[in-house]
């Protein structure tokens, strides 16, 4: 850890005009479970560390429920949301993908928005002593690419730069069409999830839309037809703290059997939070059979890129897909 | 803030959200907390370990887990991986688990901090979580222990010990190699008892 | 008062009482002081910069920006620590590789040494050292190029000849059916929970060393030679080990130049070395692969067993398990043929973990067992029933006791094996696809010289030392357990010391010989205050003025006549004129020469059991395992396992069952989860923490029965004691890889056993 400044804001106010110093080396602390892990490791080397969890107190801390759609604070505690029984029942992949994600302990420091901008678990990243590494060091290179690459990621990937995104409530967000709410030294805006994240493409080290000093204050849901039959699937080594091998969210509004709308999401597999619409596009009108669940499948991974140990993941995330369209279809709501 | 300056980058059904959010922005959320205008001043944090008010002067990295062992000679609470993936530095922060690695301690200024060594009461007596993992045998070399008891102090509190699937599952943040979860999991499931009966 | 529980079970024949821990209270407050818990005065923190490459050499070391760090003390590097002698590879030090440099021999070598003022300055600073390597391309592991295959015989001083009888290629070459086939098993790290720590303290030229270890008197002898000094003037403090398994065994590097640092500058220093660091700078159980050969009639008798194992070293170190010393005694073979090669790499040494040699050389066989078994169609379990045997296969010694089938029978009655549908694929329930499986567990019963101190008070307060580690196993509580039996005490008044090399010696907590070798000398001890008591009572010849009948014994506090008179401790030690009996004795296992006392004093512990004796000592167990694998997905859960094992007497049911338990969770993790991945262009491990090296968590672990099998062996050692610590975790890995099979007609020849193997 390289030495930094260290002062806590009690107003959103200060810790926007933090962000707004220009200061390049700092950053928020908010849970933590990411950004003291990564300093510990060299990776991260703040020189400014400006701790917003009193914020918590104020909006960005609060869980509301509204007819248009969930808003949730963006300190708001993994824990808390995991818990929360209307997000149990109307946005029950949102509660899930917290709820399997982690263990107890991070969930109930680790912030959603801190949650959403985790970073990736690449061991060759995570460990300054590898030299290659363009996420870390744009232009160094690659050690994955031809190393232990079994977690990495099968789409969304460059030659650049193939580490997988480890988070799970992102694809939570993703396919439920969630906005960002981001405020900053600029002023506030809003985005639509799907625009935060950014494909490693030949900027790896270039992670996300926001820009600097700016930081997320909230997520909102839109409410939908979809959103009570919602599931999120993780398929893992062991039963429990791990990250995703492959995951999917599915959020079905059907029918009878037939598919009216279909959003679908695929975590594990891809190097930034993946809505997988080219799947949702196949089952879109249709009547969900082994023949389109495996089309629907087939299609989301149609691009996908594959290399010494990973080839797997384009099966097991296909079938992962489908199995979670079986769940969603067989859900009692 | 000027208002002009706001960028919407789609058409919004969020900005009932930004609006709250700015009338949180002057809103005092807290006391004062400490802060270090130099990266090599020491900061001066009070943290409430055990009830008892602990004032310190530490360099802003200093993890509430070093902070613990280090500094106070609290030794229970256990270092495993550093980088919160054993649960064997677990504590209670404000009655929630947490991991004592990955906080910073000045990150945890003026909060109530509870580890092992503040389960027992004045008289001597154990915890019954803590005469629970005697009776089950719920370790062998005790290393992950106190993160172990700690965690599932909470687990029964937060109304995650209702079966031992559940316990199983909630008490998954704390690895424990010697392979002593059966006998955790007859522990927890015993002291929940304990722990609802009055007194 | 404990209540009755699945973890405290009730004794059978020839078990002690299932009595709670001796050290629980302190470990359950935090009270226990591992060696990094232990306050000193002043620190200096260290911290470790390792070598980023395999091999080559270092040909700058850049320390300026590092040495400026506010609080930096100093930085030890190759350049500052040439007084430092090698350490003896298999002479107490787990690997010659103990420079700093400039050679770099495998990843993560320890290339310097940062001291600090504060934990957080020292670790900047660590970072902040920039090394110019002049690399070479590192051979990583099998198939490597570069790398060397050895006969092991040639080359390993402790493996000079591997089993062998009769004919094997011509009896396989006229058996009904053979199989033959190759396995492998991967790297694997012990990973305790605990990290690698050194604290060492000088004070007027003696040093003091605070360091979790599984051999105190082998690490003081060590540490001295390595730094040139007299062996009495170092002390060795770990009372609480925080897991071991093998991995705290042997001295490795870093302890010698902790001392070294703090003698340089007069201060405590203190390292906690990183998890990622534990994977390079200790050692790890070493990757191997098999090619087996069975044959066997159509009846199931086999005819013979060829096994021919590989096993990855480091370059300089011919370190080599050679399980197929075990593995050749387990069936009525016929004929044996057996070779063991190391392969040579750029790697660091490996070293002990978990049952070094049986781990994979049982998997292999028990798999290939199976693979018979399945052939033959026939029961797995009456398999190894038509090949039980109560003799040698080898050299037709008798085994000293051998309960095999009677843990298989035990085991299979409570795991409902009757019920098997033996086809594979057979057994569905819904989306998941169920498999079962058995092998058989077996651990060389080992025992070794031992000493022991004992001292009885008058007021009945006994206090035991020796030098034995508290890994888990539970020695502070069987000693307190066996003293206060022998003495007639309640276990409240007996006092245990271990850990600590001002103690009596106790052999290296490795081979699973701890209680049989520390119950032997405590027994011993024991006996002779029993001795003095009894002649005491027999000189004056009466007790409480009444004659003495004969075969007096200790009850509560008291010498206790056999027609039921009694008299006091403190009554009997006042006649003798005495306020204190102490004994010290030193147990000699049969066969062991009587210079092994000196030489473990000086830090060798010497062993002998298994197959070396006049008698075969194993202990021996069955388990069976249910897997459920999900029909698409193909995610692997073990929601149910029972494993019976005989282990001699049994000291303690409590702790036992633990051990056991603890044992086949082991099992199932290496199975299904542990291995550490290594870059085969970079010879560097990448999953060096525990997120990705993966260690079953409380969810992964579901129904798990143990069963005590009561057995009685009067020829292992005085205590008849066999060694239980390493028997539960053999033959998990088979058990669970032919359930696989049963579950899904794959048979899956590789651990750890992972879903993309299942994916087809």
């Amino acid at each position: 850890m390289r030495p930094f400044s260290f002062e806590s804001v009690t107003t959103a106010n200060d810790a926007i005009a933090a962000g707004a110093s220009g200061d390049g080396g700092m950053e928020f602390l908010a849970g933590g479970t990411t950004l003291i892990d990564l300093m510990k490791l060299d990776v991260m080397r703040p020189t400014r560390v400006v701790d917003i969890n009193a914020l918590a107190r104020t909006e960005l801390g609060r869980i509301d429920v509204q007819r248009q759609g969930l808003r949730l604070g963006a300190l708001v505690r993994m824990a808390e949301a995991a818990e929360h029984a209307d997000i149990n029942t109307v946005y029950p992949a949102v509660a899930q993908s917290l709820r399997l994600a982690a263990s107890q302990q991070i969930r109930n420091m680790a912030s959603l928005a801190g949650n959403v901008l985790q970073r990736t678990r690449c061991p060759y990243f995570r460990d300054v002593s590898y030299e290659q590494c363009n996420k870390r060091e744009p232009g160094s290179g690659c050690a994955a690419l031809d190393g232990i690459n079994r977690s990495h990621a099968v789409l969304g990937t460059s030659d650049q730069c193939i580490a997988s995104y480890p988070g799970d409530f992102a694809q939570a967000l993703i396919a439920l069409g969630a906005i960002v709410d981001i405020a900053g030294p600029r002023g506030m805006r809003d985005i639509p999830f799907a625009a935060l994240h950014r494909k490693p493409g030949d900027a790896p080290d270039i992670e996300t839309t926001l820009q600097s000093g700016e930081m997320i204050t909230a997520f909102f849901i839109p409410a939908a037809l979809w959103t009570r039959r919602s599931v999120f699937l993780k398929i893992r080594d062991r039963e429990s703290y791990e990250f995703a091998l492959a995951s999917a969210v599915v959020a079905l509004d059907l029918e009878e059997d037939k598919v009216r709308d279909v959003r679908i999401a695929l975590g594990g597999v891809a190097t930034i939070p993946w809505r997988a619409t080219a799947a949702e596009a196949v089952l879109k009108g249709k009547v969900l059979s082994a023949r389109s669940k495996r089309a629907a499948a087939d299609a989301a991974f149609a691009d996908a890129h594959a290399h010494e140990h990973n080839a797997f993941k384009i099966e097991l995330g296909k079938r992962t897909l489908i199995r979670a369209l079986d769940q969603a279809a067989a859900m009692e709501i | 803030m000027d208002p002009d300056r706001r960028k919407f980058l789609s058409a919004s059904v969020s900005t009932a959200a930004t609006a709250a959010f700015a009338r949180a922005l002057n809103a005092e959320a807290a006391p004062a907390q400490p802060s270090s205008k130099s990266a090599h001043e020491p900061l001066d944090v009070t943290i409430v370990v055990n009830g008892r008010e602990r004032r310190m002067a530490l360099d802003p990295r200093t993890t509430l887990l070093d902070a613990l062992r280090e500094h106070l000679g609290l030794t229970g609470t256990k270092k495993g991986c550093d980088h919160g993936q054993c649960g064997a530095c677990t504590v209670l922060a404000q009655g929630q688990r947490i991991l004592s690695c990955l906080t910073l301690a000045a990150s945890v200024q003026n909060r109530d901090v509870t580890t092992i060594e503040g389960l027992i009461g004045a008289s001597g007596a154990l915890h019954p979580m803590q005469q629970a993992f005697i009776d089950h045998d719920a370790f062998q070399c005790g290393y992950c222990t106190p993160g172990q008891i700690m965690s599932a102090i909470a687990c029964v509190h937060e109304g995650h010990a209702g079966s031992d699937g559940e316990i199983r599952e909630y008490m998954s943040g704390n690895l424990c190699r010697c392979g002593a979860y059966p006998n955790i999991v007859a522990a927890v499931n015993d002291a929940k008892t304990a722990m609802a009966s009055p007194g | 008062m404990a209540q009755a529980n699945a973890a405290a079970p009730a004794p059978k024949a020839n078990m002690g009482q299932p009595v709670p821990r001796y050290d629980a209270r302190l470990k359950v407050t935090g009270g226990a002081r591992y060696p990094s818990d232990v306050a000193v005065n002043n620190p200096a923190f260290a911290f470790l910069v390792t070598s980023a490459i395999a091999k080559g050499r270092i040909m700058r070391l850049d320390l300026l920006e590092a040495r400026a760090v506010r609080g930096v003390l100093d930085i030890l590097t190759h350049e500052d620590t040439s007084d430092l002698k090698a350490g003896k590879f298999e002479g107490g030090a787990s690997t010659s590789i103990d420079k700093l440099g400039p050679d770099i021999f495998h990843d993560g070598q320890i290339i310097a040494m940062v001291l600090a003022d504060t934990y957080e300055a020292a670790r900047e600073a660590a970072y902040k050292v920039r090394t110019t390597y002049a690399p070479v391309n590192p051979s990583a592991s099998f198939d490597a190029d570069g790398i060397e295959v050895e006969d092991a015989t040639k080359v390993s001083a402790r493996h000079k000849e591997m089993p062998r009888k009769g004919d094997a290629e011509a009896a396989l070459a006229t058996a009904d059916v053979v199989i033959d086939a190759h396995y492998a098993t991967p790297t694997q790290h012990h990973n305790p929970i605990e990290l690698f720590s050194t604290t060492c303290v000088w004070t007027d030229y003696q040093l003091t060393i605070h360091e979790p270890s599984q051999f105190v008197y082998g690490l003081k002898a060590g540490v001295a030679q390595r730094l040139g000094i007299d062996a009495d003037k170092v002390r060795v403090i770990s009372q609480f080990v925080g897991g071991a398994f093998g991995s705290k065994g042997s001295m490795t590097p870093r302890t010698a130049l902790v001392a070294l640092a703090a003698r340089k500058l007069n201060r405590p220093v203190k390292l906690v070395a990183t998890r990622d660091q534990g994977f390079t700078i200790a050692t790890y159980r070493a990757e191997t692969r098999h090619h087996i050969r069975l044959g066997a009639q159509s009846d199931g008798k086999i005819m013979a067993y060829s096994h021919e194992g590989f096993e990855v070293s480091s370059r300089p170190d011919p370190y080599v398990v050679a399980g197929v010393e075990e593995s050749a005694h387990l069936y009525d073979f016929g004929a044996v043929q057996t070779k063991v090669n190391i392969v040579r790499a750029d790697r660091n040494t490996p070293g002990f973990m978990r049952s070094p040699p049986v781990v994979p050389y049982i998997y292999a066989l028990e798999s290939a067992m199976d693979e018979l078994a399945s052939n033959l169609k026939i029961d797995p379990v009456e398999l190894r029933r038509i090949n039980d045997t109560a003799t040698d296969p080898i050299e037709g010694k008798p085994y000293s006791s051998r309960s095999l089938m009677r843990c298989y029978d035990e085991a299979a009655d409570a795991f409902g094996w009757q019920q098997r549908s033996p086809a594979s694929g057979s057994m569905r329930d819904g989306d998941w696809l169920i498999g079962w499986g058995c092998a058989s567990a077996v651990y060389p019963t080992h025992v070794g010289v031992a000493t022991a101190r004992i001292r009885l008070l008058a007021n009945g307060q006994v206090r035991v030392q020796t030098a034995a580690h508290e890994i888990g196993n539970g020695i502070y509580t069987i000693l307190a357990q066996l003293a206060a039996e022998r003495l007639g005490v309640p276990m409240s008044a007996v006092t245990v010391e271990v850990g600590d090399s001002m103690l009596p010696p106790a052999p290296v907590a490795g081979g699973s010989n701890t209680s049989a070798s520390t119950c032997s000398a405590v027994l011993k001890a024991c006996d002779a205050i029993r001795e003095k008591l009894f002649r005491a009572v027999s000189t004056i010849n009466t007790v409480g003025g009444k004659s003495v009948v004969s075969e007096p014994t200790l009850r509560d506090g008291k010498v206790v006549a056999s027609d039921g008179m009694a008299e006091t401790f403190s009554d009997v030690f006042k006649r003798i004129g005495a306020s204190a009996l102490e004994e010290y004795a030193e147990y000699v296992p049969p066969g062991v020469k009587a210079e092994a006392v000196a030489q473990l004093y000086a830090g060798t512990s010497t062993q002998t059991g298994g197959p070396h004796g006049q008698y075969l000592m194993y202990a021996q167990g069955a388990e069976f395992v249910e897997v459920r694998i999900h029909a698409h997905t193909r995610e692997i859960r073990v929601p149910r396992i029972v494993g019976a094992f005989a282990g001699g007497r049994i000291m303690n049911p409590r702790t036992a069952r633990s051990q056991y338990m603890g044992g086949m969770i082991w099992g199932i993790s290496s199975a299904l989860h542990e291995a550490t991945e290594i870059d085969r262009n970079r010879a560097r491990y990448v999953n060096d923490n525990l997120a990705d090296y993966l260690i079953p968590v409380n969810a992964d672990i579901q129904q798990l029965e143990v069963i005590l099998v009561p057995e009685e062996d009067q020829m292992v050692n005085p205590a008849g004691v066999k060694g239980i610590g390493e028997l539960a975790n053999v033959g998990t890995a088979a058990a669970i890889a032919n359930a696989v099979y049963h579950a899904t007609g794959q048979r899956v020849r590789e651990l750890p056993i992972r879903l993309e193997k299942l994916l087809v």
